[in-house]
């Protein structure tokens, strides 16, 4: 292969992965401040149809991408509201919200399934999309992409070396000290699910405004939900490493068309199917050698430890403690 | 509540109990009551590809046979509908009173076969199908396709004439023979427009076959179409042809045009796929069902109905014309002048036999004979269609 090729490969998997690391973002916010938000792929599929429509009956993307994040605040609102201050279950009201969303697209959306209406346009960056191999990888996509590749540091900023950062995580790890001190954890809760799910929502109107333009059924995000769920999991609740899961992804999901050519001898299927269950196997495998690293390197802490070892255990990390279980403030009185 | 409220709410329950039966039992039990057909899509009615194309076929037939009602249910796919069975969609129609049923594809083969038997009061269609030829279809199932090939031929000639490359994708749906011999197709109009028209080695001609696993895409099924035709266009190929349902090769190459990529596509099935993206669309081959469902329902009203395979192709004299052509391909609005009269050219010579592409010498993918130095292939050797042909890239088989 080569160096256009490795570039066009490079190029693509950056592209291809901005939206599922957008919403990776925006599960670990919400994640991370204690709440699960199970809705996603449905809440993607949603966003996707309504920013697709209110899109092509206004001509305006910014509108477009305002609908779909809206869209996912409201979704990620209604499991946040029933969970803190009803005491519903997060996993349950998640699941039937995401099934919900996904039918609510498709029947609403069935009108304008296979239309054209506008896309996000290019935007190269003058003279860094020049540049030799990095210009074409990095600098010669469209606002999203760009805004994507901000997001990962911005994101791990804002959650590690702000304020409000701590805030947000110690909601997520103890929202009962968190009361003592005075904060209204479950205000914190709520306002970090609703800024999540409008990353969600955000990520599904890039997917039918950029990334997969346009509306139909199947729609091309479909099931993506899923995989970002794993990632954020799996990522150990960290937006970097949510974020490389997510060009793992991507990277599978372009290896897989350039092997179909490649191995003409193996039935094109196994290409076909591969990403997502080698993505799940590949979180898996690393959450497993992860659980060791960890084990190893607590019996041992004089020892050197292994640098497979060690590169494990950066990769992964525990969930937040609260994680899935409502705080309320009754109990304490 | 007295007895005499209660009364009078049975009495009022009663009377509009009566009046609904009154006034639906003439479309029960009328003197002409609607002859009803079924219609079983495997996409949605409204994919812009194969399942609309049938579904404005059976608006097609209300319009021209009057008193005829269709009833239709698409989406009929295992990811769609995970466990129901075209048996069971047929015993639903059959209870809707429908007395001809139409199966659009080729994955319903056996399933309509199966419901065949279960109803022989009930006729069958199905589409793409070969039960007829191979004796396997029960007396009230027939088969109908259309003869695609020559859109196809039209499809390459179009790309190759275009391609400033030289390198053509082809968006393939699954592996099968139906999805060879539309590939193979292409190829063969691609091979004549470049050496013939373009006077160009054929070997400097790229036909690259991409297969994504099914008629569109299934999230985590299948490979993304979308993806798929990125790919194409970032690694030099200029023009992608579509084999599957669905539009998003021509979506994709009007993103790329939008990024100042001089690339084009050709959608498949549906006439109006090109709306999708028109100015990144070179033009459509596109089935017209319309007028071969209404002569298989016409004989079932009149019962004249016979058992047939049927292959239908073009109407050589106008190939777009609604009511007697099979076949179309409808030019795109970029398609440059110059080449649309070669286009036209070549479609004249397909439809006087000047032109046959399926003539030998022509070898298959692994180098073995398909047909000799001037064998003309016949029905069955093209229908059933082994392998892609020497000078495609891509795998000729699933297994």
């Amino acid at each position: 292969m080569n160096l256009t090729g490795l570039e066009s490969i490079f190029s693509s998997l950056v592209a291809g992965a901005t939206p599922i690391l957008i919403a990776a973002i925006g599960e670990t916010l919400t994640e991370k401040a204690g709440v699960i938000n199970l809705s996603l792929d449905g809440t993607i599929l949603l966003g996707a149809m309504i920013s697709f429509v209110t899109t092509y009956h206004t001509g305006s993307l910014g509108l477009g991408f305002f609908a779909g994040a809206l869209v996912g605040a409201g979704l990620a609102a209604i499991i946040a509201g029933l969970s803190l201050f009803f005491g519903a279950s997060q996993v349950a009201v998640g699941f039937v919200l995401t099934l919900l969303a996904r039918d609510l697209a498709y029947f609403f959306g069935s009108t304008y399934a296979r239309i054209s209406a506008p896309q996000i346009p290019p935007l190269p960056i003058p003279y860094l999309s020049n540049l030799p191999v990095v210009g074409p990888i990095f600098f010669n996509h469209n606002i999203l992409v760009y805004w994507g590749l901000i997001l990962i540091p911005l994101a791990t900023w804002f959650l590690y070396y702000t304020n409000a950062g701590l805030i947000l995580r110690a909601a997520g790890e103890n929202p009962k000290t968190c009361f003592s001190r005075g904060i209204n954890a479950r205000f914190q809760q709520l306002i970090y699910s609703i800024i999540g799910g409008s990353l969600v929502g955000f990520s599904g109107a890039a997917f039918a405004l950029c990334f997969k333009p346009g509306w139909g059924q199947p729609q091309g995000a479909e099931g993506t939900g899923w995989i970002v769920l794993a990632l954020v999991i799996f990522g150990g609740w960290h937006p970097v490493r949510a974020c490389l899961g997510a060009y793992l992804f991507a990277f599978l999901q372009i290896a897989s068309l350039h092997l179909q050519n490649q191995f003409e001898s193996v039935p094109a299927q196994v290409f076909q199917v591969a990403p997502f269950p080698l993505m799940i196997f590949s979180l898996l495998l690393v959450r497993l050698l992860e659980g060791d690293s960890h084990r190893n390197l607590s019996m041992s802490q004089t020892r050197s430890s292994g640098f497979w070892q060690k590169i494990f255990s950066y990769l992964t990390g525990p969930a937040p403690s609260a994680l899935g279980k409502p705080f309320s403030t009754e109990a304490d009185h | 509540m007295t007895h005499r409220a209660m009364t009078v709410l049975l009495r009022r329950v009663a009377l509009a109990f009566i009046l609904t039966a009154f006034f639906s039992f003439p479309c029960i039990a009328g003197e002409n009551p609607p002859f009803i057909f079924g219609l079983l899509l495997v996409g949605p009615y409204n994919d812009h590809g194969w399942s609309q194309a049938h579904f404005e076929a059976g608006e097609y037939v209300q319009t021209k046979l009057p008193n005829c009602k269709m009833i239709y249910i698409d989406k009929v796919n295992p990811a769609d509908r995970p466990g129901i069975t075209i048996t069971q969609l047929v015993d639903d129609m059959v209870e809707k009173r429908a007395r001809f049923i139409i199966a659009n594809s080729d994955d319903m083969k056996d399933g309509i076969r199966e419901a065949a038997k279960l109803h022989p009061e009930i006729h069958f269609l199905h589409i793409s199908g070969d039960d007829v030829l191979t004796a396997k279809a029960p007396p009230n199932l027939s088969n109908l396709m259309g003869r695609m090939e020559y859109g196809k031929m039209m499809a390459g000639f179009v790309a190759a004439m275009t391609s400033q490359t030289g390198k053509i994708g082809y968006l393939g749906p699954l592996i099968n023979e139906e999805t060879r011999r539309l590939a193979v197709s292409c190829y063969l109009g691609a091979r004549h427009a470049w050496e013939k028209i373009r006077g160009k080695n054929p070997n400097d001609l790229v036909f690259q076959v991409n297969w994504i696993g099914f008629w569109f895409n299934i999230p985590g099924v299948t490979s993304d179409p979308t993806q798929v035709s990125q790919h194409f266009f970032d690694t030099g190929y200029d023009v992608v042809i579509s084999g599957i349902d669905t539009t998003e090769a021509v979506v994709v190459a009007q993103q790329k045009r939008n990024q100042g990529k001089n690339v084009w596509a050709i959608p498949y099935d549906y006439v109006g796929a090109c709306e999708a993206a028109s100015q990144a669309c070179l033009g459509v081959p596109y089935f017209n069902w319309g007028p071969h469902y209404s002569e298989f329902i016409q004989a079932s009203m009149n019962k004249t109905w016979k058992q047939s395979w049927i292959w239908a192709g073009p109407d050589w004299k106008d190939i777009n014309n609604k009511d007697t052509s099979a076949v179309g391909f409808q030019a795109g609005v970029v398609l440059p002048g110059p080449i649309k009269e070669k286009l036209q050219a070549f479609i004249t010579q397909l439809g006087s036999n000047e032109i046959n592409l399926f003539t030998g010498p022509l070898a298959y993918q692994d180098g073995t004979e398909f047909l000799k130095a001037g064998e003309v292939a016949d029905d069955k050797k093209i229908w059933y269609m082994k392998q892609m042909l020497k000078g495609m890239a891509g795998q000729s088989s699933a297994k």
